[in-house]
Protein backbone atom coordinates (compact mmCIF):
# COMPACT_ATOMS: atom_id res chain seq x y z
CA UNK A 1 0.00 0.00 0.00
CA UNK A 2 1.35 3.39 -0.90
CA UNK A 3 0.20 6.14 1.39
CA UNK A 4 -0.20 9.57 -0.20
CA UNK A 5 0.57 11.17 3.15
CA UNK A 6 2.64 9.39 5.73
CA UNK A 7 3.42 10.76 9.17
CA UNK A 8 6.02 8.64 10.96
CA UNK A 9 6.83 8.84 14.67
CA UNK A 10 6.46 12.59 14.80
CA UNK A 11 7.13 14.34 18.10
CA UNK A 12 6.86 18.06 18.77
CA UNK A 13 7.53 19.77 22.04
CA UNK A 14 7.16 23.39 22.98
CA UNK A 15 9.32 24.36 25.95
CA UNK A 16 9.41 20.84 27.36
CA UNK A 17 5.70 20.17 26.89
CA UNK A 18 4.99 17.41 24.41
CA UNK A 19 2.43 18.67 21.94
CA UNK A 20 2.81 15.51 19.90
CA UNK A 21 4.51 12.28 20.94
CA UNK A 22 5.39 9.56 18.43
CA UNK A 23 2.36 10.06 16.23
CA UNK A 24 2.17 7.98 13.06
CA UNK A 25 -0.62 8.19 10.50
CA UNK A 26 -0.83 6.84 6.97
CA UNK A 27 -3.41 8.32 4.64
CA UNK A 28 -4.37 6.43 1.48
CA UNK A 29 -5.15 8.24 -1.78
CA UNK A 30 -8.79 9.31 -1.94
CA UNK A 31 -9.43 8.81 1.74
CA UNK A 32 -11.23 11.24 4.00
CA UNK A 33 -9.57 11.04 7.40
CA UNK A 34 -11.06 12.78 10.41
CA UNK A 35 -8.89 13.84 13.34
CA UNK A 36 -10.66 14.32 16.63
CA UNK A 37 -9.65 14.73 20.23
CA UNK A 38 -10.25 16.95 23.24
CA UNK A 39 -8.88 20.50 23.36
CA UNK A 40 -5.11 20.56 23.61
CA UNK A 41 -4.76 17.11 22.09
CA UNK A 42 -2.33 18.35 19.46
CA UNK A 43 -4.62 18.31 16.42
CA UNK A 44 -3.70 21.72 15.04
CA UNK A 45 -0.04 21.13 15.87
CA UNK A 46 -0.23 17.99 13.75
CA UNK A 47 -1.57 19.96 10.77
CA UNK A 48 1.07 22.66 11.32
CA UNK A 49 3.84 20.09 11.32
CA UNK A 50 2.54 18.47 8.16
CA UNK A 51 2.34 21.75 6.24
CA UNK A 52 5.73 22.99 7.45
CA UNK A 53 4.57 25.74 9.80
CA UNK A 54 6.05 23.93 12.79
CA UNK A 55 9.07 21.67 12.79
CA UNK A 56 9.03 18.26 14.45
CA UNK A 57 11.72 17.43 17.01
CA UNK A 58 11.66 13.90 15.75
CA UNK A 59 10.07 11.89 12.98
CA UNK A 60 9.45 12.29 9.27
CA UNK A 61 6.58 13.21 6.96
CA UNK A 62 6.21 12.01 3.40
CA UNK A 63 3.90 13.44 0.78
CA UNK A 64 3.39 11.20 -2.23
CA UNK A 65 6.71 9.49 -1.58
CA UNK A 66 8.74 12.67 -1.06
CA UNK A 67 10.15 13.69 2.30
CA UNK A 68 8.68 17.07 3.24
CA UNK A 69 9.94 17.54 6.81
CA UNK A 70 12.07 20.65 7.21
CA UNK A 71 10.75 22.39 4.11
CA UNK A 72 9.16 25.83 4.08
CA UNK A 73 5.35 25.98 4.05
CA UNK A 74 5.38 27.57 0.61
CA UNK A 75 7.56 24.74 -0.70
CA UNK A 76 5.30 22.09 0.85
CA UNK A 77 2.31 23.83 -0.77
CA UNK A 78 4.14 23.60 -4.08
CA UNK A 79 4.44 19.86 -3.67
CA UNK A 80 0.69 19.44 -3.56
CA UNK A 81 -0.52 20.17 -0.05
CA UNK A 82 -3.47 22.50 0.51
CA UNK A 83 -4.65 23.87 3.82
CA UNK A 84 -7.52 25.81 5.36
CA UNK A 85 -7.57 27.44 8.77
CA UNK A 86 -9.82 27.60 11.80
CA UNK A 87 -10.41 31.31 11.56
CA UNK A 88 -11.34 32.47 8.11
CA UNK A 89 -8.34 33.45 6.06
CA UNK A 90 -9.85 35.06 2.98
CA UNK A 91 -7.85 38.14 2.07
CA UNK A 92 -10.16 41.10 2.76
CA UNK A 93 -8.28 43.45 0.43
CA UNK A 94 -9.13 41.38 -2.62
CA UNK A 95 -12.29 40.36 -4.37
CA UNK A 96 -13.43 36.77 -4.10
CA UNK A 97 -12.18 36.17 -7.66
CA UNK A 98 -8.76 37.65 -6.84
CA UNK A 99 -8.63 35.45 -3.76
CA UNK A 100 -9.17 32.46 -5.99
CA UNK A 101 -6.55 33.68 -8.46
CA UNK A 102 -4.09 34.03 -5.58
CA UNK A 103 -4.73 30.35 -4.93
CA UNK A 104 -3.21 29.77 -8.37
CA UNK A 105 -0.02 31.59 -7.45
CA UNK A 106 2.05 28.45 -7.94
CA UNK A 107 0.34 27.65 -11.23
CA UNK A 108 1.42 31.00 -12.71
CA UNK A 109 4.86 32.24 -13.57
CA UNK A 110 4.81 35.84 -14.80
CA UNK A 111 7.69 37.68 -13.15
CA UNK A 112 7.93 41.33 -12.12
CA UNK A 113 8.97 42.67 -15.50
CA UNK A 114 6.58 40.52 -17.49
CA UNK A 115 3.81 41.80 -15.21
CA UNK A 116 4.86 45.44 -15.34
CA UNK A 117 5.16 45.41 -19.13
CA UNK A 118 2.01 43.31 -19.51
CA UNK A 119 3.56 41.01 -22.07
CA UNK A 120 1.23 38.92 -24.19
CA UNK A 121 2.33 35.80 -22.29
CA UNK A 122 1.42 37.50 -19.02
CA UNK A 123 -2.00 38.57 -20.33
CA UNK A 124 -2.72 35.07 -21.61
CA UNK A 125 -1.75 33.65 -18.24
CA UNK A 126 -4.02 36.11 -16.38
CA UNK A 127 -6.92 35.13 -18.65
CA UNK A 128 -6.26 31.47 -17.95
CA UNK A 129 -6.13 32.09 -14.17
CA UNK A 130 -9.36 34.06 -14.34
CA UNK A 131 -11.17 31.30 -16.23
CA UNK A 132 -9.91 28.69 -13.80
CA UNK A 133 -10.90 30.82 -10.80
CA UNK A 134 -14.39 31.29 -12.22
CA UNK A 135 -14.73 27.56 -12.81
CA UNK A 136 -13.64 26.88 -9.23
CA UNK A 137 -16.26 29.32 -7.94
CA UNK A 138 -18.83 27.53 -10.09
CA UNK A 139 -17.89 24.29 -8.37
CA UNK A 140 -19.14 25.68 -5.06
CA UNK A 141 -21.93 27.72 -6.66
CA UNK A 142 -20.38 31.09 -5.74
CA UNK A 143 -19.70 32.57 -9.17
CA UNK A 144 -22.06 35.49 -8.44
CA UNK A 145 -19.81 36.54 -5.53
CA UNK A 146 -16.76 36.91 -7.79
CA UNK A 147 -16.50 40.69 -7.58
CA UNK A 148 -17.37 41.11 -3.90
CA UNK A 149 -14.61 42.01 -1.45
CA UNK A 150 -13.40 38.98 0.50
CA UNK A 151 -14.76 40.27 3.80
CA UNK A 152 -18.18 41.24 2.46
CA UNK A 153 -19.15 37.57 2.62
CA UNK A 154 -20.65 35.94 5.69
CA UNK A 155 -18.46 33.75 7.83
CA UNK A 156 -19.90 30.55 6.39
CA UNK A 157 -19.55 31.79 2.83
CA UNK A 158 -15.94 32.78 3.42
CA UNK A 159 -15.31 29.29 4.74
CA UNK A 160 -16.63 27.70 1.55
CA UNK A 161 -14.59 30.07 -0.65
CA UNK A 162 -11.53 29.29 1.42
CA UNK A 163 -12.02 25.59 0.83
CA UNK A 164 -12.50 26.23 -2.90
CA UNK A 165 -9.30 28.32 -2.88
CA UNK A 166 -7.36 25.50 -1.22
CA UNK A 167 -8.58 23.11 -3.95
CA UNK A 168 -8.04 25.32 -6.96
CA UNK A 169 -4.45 24.34 -7.64
CA UNK A 170 -5.38 20.64 -7.58
CA UNK A 171 -3.38 19.60 -4.53
CA UNK A 172 -2.97 15.93 -3.71
CA UNK A 173 -3.98 16.35 -0.09
CA UNK A 174 -5.93 19.13 1.63
CA UNK A 175 -5.80 19.67 5.39
CA UNK A 176 -8.96 21.23 6.79
CA UNK A 177 -8.86 22.73 10.29
CA UNK A 178 -12.40 22.63 11.71
CA UNK A 179 -14.26 23.48 8.52
CA UNK A 180 -17.63 23.37 10.31
CA UNK A 181 -16.76 25.68 13.19
CA UNK A 182 -19.34 28.43 13.55
CA UNK A 183 -21.61 27.09 10.81
CA UNK A 184 -25.36 26.66 11.20
CA UNK A 185 -26.86 23.16 10.99
CA UNK A 186 -27.97 23.68 7.39
CA UNK A 187 -24.53 24.86 6.45
CA UNK A 188 -22.96 21.79 8.05
CA UNK A 189 -25.16 19.58 5.86
CA UNK A 190 -23.99 21.51 2.79
CA UNK A 191 -20.40 21.15 3.90
CA UNK A 192 -20.89 17.40 4.28
CA UNK A 193 -22.09 17.25 0.69
CA UNK A 194 -19.29 19.47 -0.57
CA UNK A 195 -16.59 17.33 1.06
CA UNK A 196 -18.00 14.20 -0.55
CA UNK A 197 -18.15 15.92 -3.94
CA UNK A 198 -14.53 17.04 -3.60
CA UNK A 199 -13.44 13.46 -3.13
CA UNK A 200 -15.73 12.04 -5.78
CA UNK A 201 -15.27 14.64 -8.54
CA UNK A 202 -11.73 15.80 -7.89
CA UNK A 203 -10.20 12.75 -6.23
CA UNK A 204 -8.51 14.92 -3.61
CA UNK A 205 -7.55 13.30 -0.32
CA UNK A 206 -8.86 15.14 2.74
CA UNK A 207 -7.56 15.22 6.29
CA UNK A 208 -9.75 17.22 8.62
CA UNK A 209 -9.90 18.22 12.22
CA UNK A 210 -13.49 18.53 13.29
CA UNK A 211 -15.40 18.98 16.50
CA UNK A 212 -18.81 18.53 14.94
CA UNK A 213 -18.87 14.81 15.64
CA UNK A 214 -21.94 14.14 13.51
CA UNK A 215 -20.17 15.56 10.44
CA UNK A 216 -16.89 13.82 11.03
CA UNK A 217 -18.56 10.46 11.71
CA UNK A 218 -20.71 10.73 8.60
CA UNK A 219 -18.12 11.86 6.13
CA UNK A 220 -14.87 10.21 7.24
CA UNK A 221 -13.62 6.83 6.04
CA UNK A 222 -11.35 6.66 9.00
CA UNK A 223 -10.95 8.53 12.25
CA UNK A 224 -7.79 9.18 14.21
CA UNK A 225 -8.16 10.17 17.84
CA UNK A 226 -5.50 12.22 19.60
CA UNK A 227 -5.30 12.80 23.31
CA UNK A 228 -2.50 14.72 25.07
CA UNK A 229 -0.35 14.51 21.97
CA UNK A 230 -0.69 10.75 21.53
CA UNK A 231 -2.68 8.74 19.04
CA UNK A 232 -5.12 6.66 21.06
CA UNK A 233 -7.29 5.25 18.30
CA UNK A 234 -7.27 4.88 14.53
CA UNK A 235 -10.03 3.07 12.69
CA UNK A 236 -13.46 3.27 11.07
CA UNK A 237 -15.97 5.63 12.69
CA UNK A 238 -17.99 2.90 14.39
CA UNK A 239 -15.04 1.16 16.01
CA UNK A 240 -13.61 4.47 17.18
CA UNK A 241 -16.93 5.55 18.65
CA UNK A 242 -17.12 2.40 20.74
CA UNK A 243 -13.47 2.41 21.78
CA UNK A 244 -13.26 2.60 25.61
CA UNK A 245 -10.05 4.64 25.43
CA UNK A 246 -11.80 7.26 23.30
CA UNK A 247 -14.80 7.41 25.61
CA UNK A 248 -12.45 7.84 28.53
CA UNK A 249 -10.57 10.65 26.81
CA UNK A 250 -13.76 12.55 26.09
CA UNK A 251 -15.81 11.82 29.16
CA UNK A 252 -13.37 10.86 31.90
CA UNK A 253 -12.46 7.48 33.42
CA UNK A 254 -15.67 6.84 35.32
CA UNK A 255 -17.88 7.05 32.26
CA UNK A 256 -17.43 3.44 31.24
CA UNK A 257 -16.81 2.06 34.69
CA UNK B 1 -18.63 61.77 -16.66
CA UNK B 2 -17.68 58.94 -14.34
CA UNK B 3 -15.84 57.19 -17.12
CA UNK B 4 -14.06 60.39 -18.02
CA UNK B 5 -12.90 60.78 -14.43
CA UNK B 6 -11.42 57.29 -14.20
CA UNK B 7 -8.11 57.01 -12.35
CA UNK B 8 -6.26 56.20 -15.54
CA UNK B 9 -7.53 59.29 -17.34
CA UNK B 10 -6.80 61.51 -14.36
CA UNK B 11 -3.21 60.28 -14.10
CA UNK B 12 -2.84 60.90 -17.82
CA UNK B 13 -4.28 64.42 -17.56
CA UNK B 14 -2.09 65.20 -14.56
CA UNK B 15 1.06 64.15 -16.41
CA UNK B 16 0.11 66.13 -19.51
CA UNK B 17 -0.38 69.18 -17.28
CA UNK B 18 2.94 68.58 -15.55
CA UNK B 19 4.62 68.21 -18.93
CA UNK B 20 3.73 71.76 -19.99
CA UNK B 21 4.67 73.43 -16.68
CA UNK B 22 8.24 74.37 -17.74
CA UNK B 23 6.88 76.14 -20.83
CA UNK B 24 4.37 78.26 -18.93
CA UNK B 25 5.55 78.80 -15.39
CA UNK B 26 8.43 80.62 -13.73
CA UNK B 27 11.40 78.92 -12.08
CA UNK B 28 9.75 78.73 -8.69
CA UNK B 29 6.73 76.85 -9.98
CA UNK B 30 8.93 74.53 -12.03
CA UNK B 31 10.77 73.70 -8.80
CA UNK B 32 7.50 73.03 -6.94
CA UNK B 33 6.19 70.88 -9.78
CA UNK B 34 9.47 68.99 -9.72
CA UNK B 35 9.02 68.32 -6.00
CA UNK B 36 5.53 67.01 -6.78
CA UNK B 37 7.05 64.55 -9.24
CA UNK B 38 9.67 63.39 -6.73
CA UNK B 39 7.13 62.97 -3.92
CA UNK B 40 4.95 60.92 -6.26
CA UNK B 41 7.86 58.53 -6.75
CA UNK B 42 8.54 58.47 -2.99
CA UNK B 43 4.91 57.94 -2.02
CA UNK B 44 4.24 55.25 -4.63
CA UNK B 45 7.44 53.42 -3.62
CA UNK B 46 6.59 53.58 0.07
CA UNK B 47 3.03 52.50 -0.62
CA UNK B 48 4.26 49.35 -2.38
CA UNK B 49 6.00 48.43 0.85
CA UNK B 50 3.54 49.47 3.56
CA UNK B 51 0.24 49.71 1.69
CA UNK B 52 0.47 46.64 -0.53
CA UNK B 53 3.02 44.34 1.13
CA UNK B 54 2.03 45.43 4.65
CA UNK B 55 5.56 45.97 5.99
CA UNK B 56 5.60 48.78 8.52
CA UNK B 57 9.04 50.19 7.68
CA UNK B 58 10.45 53.58 8.62
CA UNK B 59 13.52 53.71 6.43
CA UNK B 60 12.12 55.42 3.34
CA UNK B 61 13.68 58.81 4.12
CA UNK B 62 17.01 57.05 4.66
CA UNK B 63 16.69 55.30 1.28
CA UNK B 64 15.87 58.68 -0.24
CA UNK B 65 19.08 59.99 1.32
CA UNK B 66 21.13 56.99 0.25
CA UNK B 67 20.03 57.59 -3.32
CA UNK B 68 20.96 61.26 -3.11
CA UNK B 69 24.31 60.62 -1.42
CA UNK B 70 25.06 57.61 -3.63
CA UNK B 71 24.62 59.55 -6.85
CA UNK B 72 26.12 62.81 -5.53
CA UNK B 73 29.24 61.22 -4.02
CA UNK B 74 29.90 59.19 -7.17
CA UNK B 75 29.84 62.47 -9.08
CA UNK B 76 31.84 64.44 -6.53
CA UNK B 77 34.55 61.89 -5.70
CA UNK B 78 34.94 59.93 -8.91
CA UNK B 79 33.63 62.27 -11.55
CA UNK B 80 31.01 59.74 -12.61
CA UNK B 81 28.69 61.37 -15.16
CA UNK B 82 25.14 61.98 -13.94
CA UNK B 83 23.53 59.62 -16.44
CA UNK B 84 25.45 56.83 -14.72
CA UNK B 85 25.34 58.23 -11.17
CA UNK B 86 21.53 58.47 -11.21
CA UNK B 87 20.80 54.74 -11.76
CA UNK B 88 23.76 53.85 -9.51
CA UNK B 89 22.27 55.85 -6.64
CA UNK B 90 18.94 54.13 -7.19
CA UNK B 91 20.60 50.70 -7.22
CA UNK B 92 22.61 51.39 -4.06
CA UNK B 93 19.36 52.34 -2.30
CA UNK B 94 17.71 49.22 -3.72
CA UNK B 95 20.44 47.00 -2.26
CA UNK B 96 20.21 48.77 1.12
CA UNK B 97 16.46 48.35 1.00
CA UNK B 98 16.79 44.66 0.30
CA UNK B 99 19.02 44.24 3.36
CA UNK B 100 16.11 45.61 5.42
CA UNK B 101 14.04 42.63 4.28
CA UNK B 102 16.15 40.34 6.47
CA UNK B 103 14.88 41.64 9.82
CA UNK B 104 11.40 41.82 8.25
CA UNK B 105 11.40 38.06 7.98
CA UNK B 106 11.51 37.69 11.74
CA UNK B 107 9.85 40.91 12.84
CA UNK B 108 6.60 42.60 12.06
CA UNK B 109 4.53 45.56 13.18
CA UNK B 110 6.07 47.79 15.82
CA UNK B 111 9.29 45.74 16.08
CA UNK B 112 9.99 46.06 12.37
CA UNK B 113 9.22 49.78 12.68
CA UNK B 114 11.84 50.09 15.45
CA UNK B 115 14.56 48.22 13.58
CA UNK B 116 14.04 50.20 10.38
CA UNK B 117 13.94 53.42 12.38
CA UNK B 118 17.25 52.51 14.00
CA UNK B 119 18.70 51.83 10.56
CA UNK B 120 17.47 55.23 9.37
CA UNK B 121 19.02 57.02 12.34
CA UNK B 122 22.28 55.17 11.80
CA UNK B 123 22.31 56.18 8.13
CA UNK B 124 21.71 59.79 9.13
CA UNK B 125 24.56 59.61 11.62
CA UNK B 126 26.93 58.27 8.96
CA UNK B 127 25.90 61.06 6.60
CA UNK B 128 26.60 63.72 9.23
CA UNK B 129 29.78 62.30 10.74
CA UNK B 130 31.83 60.43 8.18
CA UNK B 131 33.36 63.72 7.08
CA UNK B 132 36.04 62.38 4.74
CA UNK B 133 33.51 60.62 2.55
CA UNK B 134 30.21 62.44 3.03
CA UNK B 135 31.54 65.96 3.68
CA UNK B 136 29.84 65.86 7.09
CA UNK B 137 26.94 67.80 8.47
CA UNK B 138 27.40 70.73 6.12
CA UNK B 139 26.60 68.67 3.06
CA UNK B 140 28.09 69.20 -0.38
CA UNK B 141 27.22 70.35 -3.88
CA UNK B 142 27.54 67.76 -6.62
CA UNK B 143 29.11 69.05 -9.86
CA UNK B 144 26.87 70.82 -12.34
CA UNK B 145 24.95 68.51 -14.61
CA UNK B 146 25.46 69.16 -18.30
CA UNK B 147 22.52 68.23 -20.51
CA UNK B 148 24.37 69.00 -23.77
CA UNK B 149 23.86 68.54 -26.62
CA UNK B 150 20.24 69.04 -25.57
CA UNK B 151 19.31 72.72 -25.19
CA UNK B 152 18.32 72.34 -21.54
CA UNK B 153 19.21 74.27 -18.42
CA UNK B 154 19.88 72.17 -15.33
CA UNK B 155 16.45 72.89 -13.75
CA UNK B 156 14.57 72.07 -16.94
CA UNK B 157 16.71 69.04 -17.66
CA UNK B 158 16.15 67.72 -14.15
CA UNK B 159 12.45 68.42 -14.53
CA UNK B 160 12.33 66.38 -17.71
CA UNK B 161 14.21 63.50 -16.08
CA UNK B 162 11.94 63.60 -13.02
CA UNK B 163 8.85 63.63 -15.23
CA UNK B 164 10.07 60.60 -17.16
CA UNK B 165 11.06 58.74 -14.00
CA UNK B 166 7.76 59.47 -12.26
CA UNK B 167 5.68 58.48 -15.29
CA UNK B 168 7.68 55.30 -15.83
CA UNK B 169 7.74 54.23 -12.19
CA UNK B 170 4.05 54.92 -11.66
CA UNK B 171 3.16 52.96 -14.77
CA UNK B 172 5.44 50.15 -13.61
CA UNK B 173 3.87 50.03 -10.14
CA UNK B 174 0.33 50.25 -11.50
CA UNK B 175 0.82 47.23 -13.75
CA UNK B 176 2.88 45.21 -11.29
CA UNK B 177 0.26 45.65 -8.56
CA UNK B 178 -2.48 44.58 -10.96
CA UNK B 179 -0.79 41.22 -11.46
CA UNK B 180 0.09 38.10 -9.49
CA UNK B 181 2.92 40.10 -7.88
CA UNK B 182 0.40 42.56 -6.44
CA UNK B 183 -1.82 39.71 -5.31
CA UNK B 184 1.13 38.06 -3.56
CA UNK B 185 1.91 41.38 -1.79
CA UNK B 186 -1.67 41.87 -0.63
CA UNK B 187 -1.98 38.23 0.42
CA UNK B 188 1.13 38.71 2.57
CA UNK B 189 -0.36 41.87 4.09
CA UNK B 190 -3.79 40.37 4.75
CA UNK B 191 -2.61 37.02 6.12
CA UNK B 192 0.96 35.78 6.12
CA UNK B 193 0.00 32.30 7.21
CA UNK B 194 -2.67 31.81 4.57
CA UNK B 195 -0.34 33.31 1.95
CA UNK B 196 2.32 30.74 2.78
CA UNK B 197 -0.21 27.94 2.59
CA UNK B 198 -0.96 29.05 -0.98
CA UNK B 199 2.72 28.73 -1.85
CA UNK B 200 3.71 32.39 -1.58
CA UNK B 201 7.35 32.53 -0.52
CA UNK B 202 7.51 35.25 2.15
CA UNK B 203 11.28 35.78 1.88
CA UNK B 204 11.05 36.33 -1.83
CA UNK B 205 8.13 38.75 -1.80
CA UNK B 206 9.26 40.71 1.24
CA UNK B 207 12.67 41.12 -0.36
CA UNK B 208 10.99 42.22 -3.58
CA UNK B 209 8.83 44.77 -1.76
CA UNK B 210 11.80 46.25 0.12
CA UNK B 211 13.94 46.26 -3.02
CA UNK B 212 11.27 48.01 -5.07
CA UNK B 213 10.59 50.68 -2.49
CA UNK B 214 14.35 51.18 -2.03
CA UNK B 215 14.73 51.62 -5.77
CA UNK B 216 11.88 54.15 -5.93
CA UNK B 217 13.19 56.18 -2.98
CA UNK B 218 16.75 55.97 -4.32
CA UNK B 219 15.68 57.22 -7.74
CA UNK B 220 13.87 60.13 -6.13
CA UNK B 221 16.96 60.86 -4.01
CA UNK B 222 19.38 60.80 -6.93
CA UNK B 223 17.06 63.19 -8.79
CA UNK B 224 16.63 65.40 -5.71
CA UNK B 225 20.38 66.00 -5.49
CA UNK B 226 20.36 67.18 -9.07
CA UNK B 227 17.26 69.33 -8.67
CA UNK B 228 18.58 71.04 -5.54
CA UNK B 229 22.22 71.11 -6.62
CA UNK B 230 23.00 70.27 -3.01
CA UNK B 231 23.01 67.18 -0.79
CA UNK B 232 22.99 67.42 2.99
CA UNK B 233 21.90 65.15 5.84
CA UNK B 234 19.19 67.33 7.36
CA UNK B 235 16.81 66.66 4.46
CA UNK B 236 16.61 62.94 5.23
CA UNK B 237 15.59 62.97 8.86
CA UNK B 238 12.51 61.77 10.68
CA UNK B 239 10.44 64.71 9.49
CA UNK B 240 11.09 63.61 5.92
CA UNK B 241 9.83 60.14 6.85
CA UNK B 242 6.70 61.66 8.36
CA UNK B 243 6.13 63.54 5.11
CA UNK B 244 6.34 60.36 3.03
CA UNK B 245 3.97 58.59 5.38
CA UNK B 246 1.61 61.56 5.35
CA UNK B 247 1.45 61.47 1.55
CA UNK B 248 0.72 57.74 1.56
CA UNK B 249 -1.85 57.85 4.36
CA UNK B 250 -3.62 61.00 3.15
CA UNK B 251 -3.86 59.59 -0.35
CA UNK B 252 -4.78 56.07 0.61
CA UNK B 253 -2.85 53.00 1.69
CA UNK B 254 -2.74 50.32 -0.97
CA UNK B 255 -3.62 52.64 -3.84
CA UNK B 256 -1.25 53.98 -6.50
CA UNK B 257 -3.75 56.68 -7.39
CA UNK B 258 -3.94 57.61 -3.72
CA UNK B 259 -0.19 58.14 -3.51
CA UNK B 260 -0.27 60.41 -6.54
CA UNK B 261 -3.01 62.51 -4.98
CA UNK B 262 -1.26 62.42 -1.60
CA UNK B 263 2.00 63.67 -3.10
CA UNK B 264 0.29 66.61 -4.81
CA UNK B 265 -1.53 67.61 -1.64
CA UNK B 266 1.60 67.20 0.49
CA UNK B 267 3.80 69.45 -1.64
CA UNK B 268 1.11 72.12 -1.98
CA UNK B 269 0.51 72.06 1.79
CA UNK B 270 4.26 72.27 2.44
CA UNK B 271 4.47 75.41 0.33
CA UNK B 272 1.45 76.96 1.98
CA UNK B 273 2.81 76.52 5.50
CA UNK B 274 6.48 77.04 4.62
CA UNK B 275 6.45 80.40 6.39
CA UNK B 276 5.59 78.67 9.63
CA UNK B 277 8.38 76.14 9.48
CA UNK B 278 8.45 75.65 13.22
CA UNK B 279 4.88 74.42 13.21
CA UNK B 280 5.39 72.02 10.31
CA UNK B 281 6.05 68.94 12.41
CA UNK B 282 3.01 69.63 14.54
CA UNK B 283 0.88 70.32 11.49
CA UNK B 284 1.85 67.12 9.71
CA UNK B 285 1.69 65.02 12.85
CA UNK B 286 -1.80 66.34 13.45
CA UNK B 287 -2.83 65.79 9.86
CA UNK B 288 -1.59 62.22 9.95
CA UNK B 289 -3.46 61.62 13.18
CA UNK B 290 -6.66 63.12 11.79
CA UNK B 291 -6.53 60.88 8.75
CA UNK B 292 -5.79 57.76 10.76
CA UNK B 293 -8.74 58.52 13.02
CA UNK B 294 -11.33 59.85 10.60
CA UNK B 295 -10.40 58.75 7.09
CA UNK B 296 -8.03 55.81 7.57
CA UNK B 297 -8.42 54.69 3.99
CA UNK B 298 -7.43 58.02 2.57
CA UNK B 299 -8.83 60.50 0.10
CA UNK B 300 -8.90 57.92 -2.63
CA UNK B 301 -11.53 55.99 -0.69
CA UNK B 302 -13.85 59.02 -0.76
CA UNK B 303 -13.29 59.31 -4.51
CA UNK B 304 -13.90 55.61 -4.92
CA UNK B 305 -17.29 55.93 -3.35
CA UNK B 306 -18.26 59.26 -4.95
CA UNK B 307 -16.89 58.61 -8.41
CA UNK B 308 -17.18 54.83 -8.46
CA UNK B 309 -13.46 54.36 -8.84
CA UNK B 310 -12.38 50.81 -9.21
CA UNK B 311 -8.70 50.35 -8.65
CA UNK B 312 -7.50 46.79 -8.50
CA UNK B 313 -6.66 45.27 -5.14
CA UNK B 314 -8.13 48.20 -3.29
CA UNK B 315 -11.32 46.67 -2.08
CA UNK B 316 -10.78 46.49 1.63
CA UNK B 317 -14.34 46.71 2.81
CA UNK B 318 -14.79 49.07 5.71
CA UNK B 319 -17.21 48.68 8.58
CA UNK B 320 -19.85 50.35 6.40
CA UNK B 321 -20.01 47.26 4.22
CA UNK B 322 -21.84 44.64 6.18
CA UNK B 323 -21.93 41.01 5.26
CA UNK B 324 -25.04 39.93 3.33
CA UNK B 325 -27.36 38.19 5.73
CA UNK B 326 -28.58 34.65 5.37
CA UNK B 327 -30.28 33.07 3.55
CA UNK B 328 -27.89 33.14 0.66
CA UNK B 329 -27.63 30.89 -2.35
CA UNK B 330 -26.72 27.36 -1.49
CA UNK B 331 -23.11 26.79 -0.65
CA UNK B 332 -23.05 23.67 -2.67
CA UNK B 333 -24.68 22.57 -5.84
CA UNK B 334 -26.29 19.22 -6.30
CA UNK B 335 -24.10 16.96 -8.43
CA UNK B 336 -25.14 17.00 -12.04
CA UNK B 337 -26.66 13.54 -12.19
Amino acid sequence: MSAILSVQDVSVSFGGVDALADVSIDVEPGEIVGIIGPNGAGKTTLLNVICGMAQPNKGAIWLNGTLITGRKPSAVAGMGLGRTFQSSQLFPGMTVLENMMTGLHLASHAGLFQSAFRTSAMRREEARLRAKAEAALDFVGFRHFADRPGNALSFGQQRIVEIARALINEPKVVLLDEPAVGLSINRVAELDELLRRIRKEKGITLVMIEHVIRLVMAVSDRIVVLNSGRKIADGNPVSVRDDPLVIEAYLGAQAHA
Amino acid sequence: MRRLLSPRNLIFALFVTLAVVPFLANKYYVFIANLVLLYMILAVGLNLLIGYAGQLAFANAAMFGIGAYGAGLLQAHFGVPYWLALPSGALIAMVSGTVMALPALRLSGIYLALVTLAFAQFTLWVMSHWDTVTFGAGGFSPPRIDFGPLPLTQPNGMYLLSWLAAAGLIWFAWNAMGSRIGRAFVAMRDGEIAAQALGIDLLRYKALAFALSGFYAGTAGALYGGVLGFVGPEGFDLLQMVLHKAAVVMGGLGSIMGSIIGAVILVVLLEVIREFKATMEIAFGGLLLAFVLFQPRGIVDLLRRKLGWDERLHYKAGPDQTAPSEPTPAATRKPAE
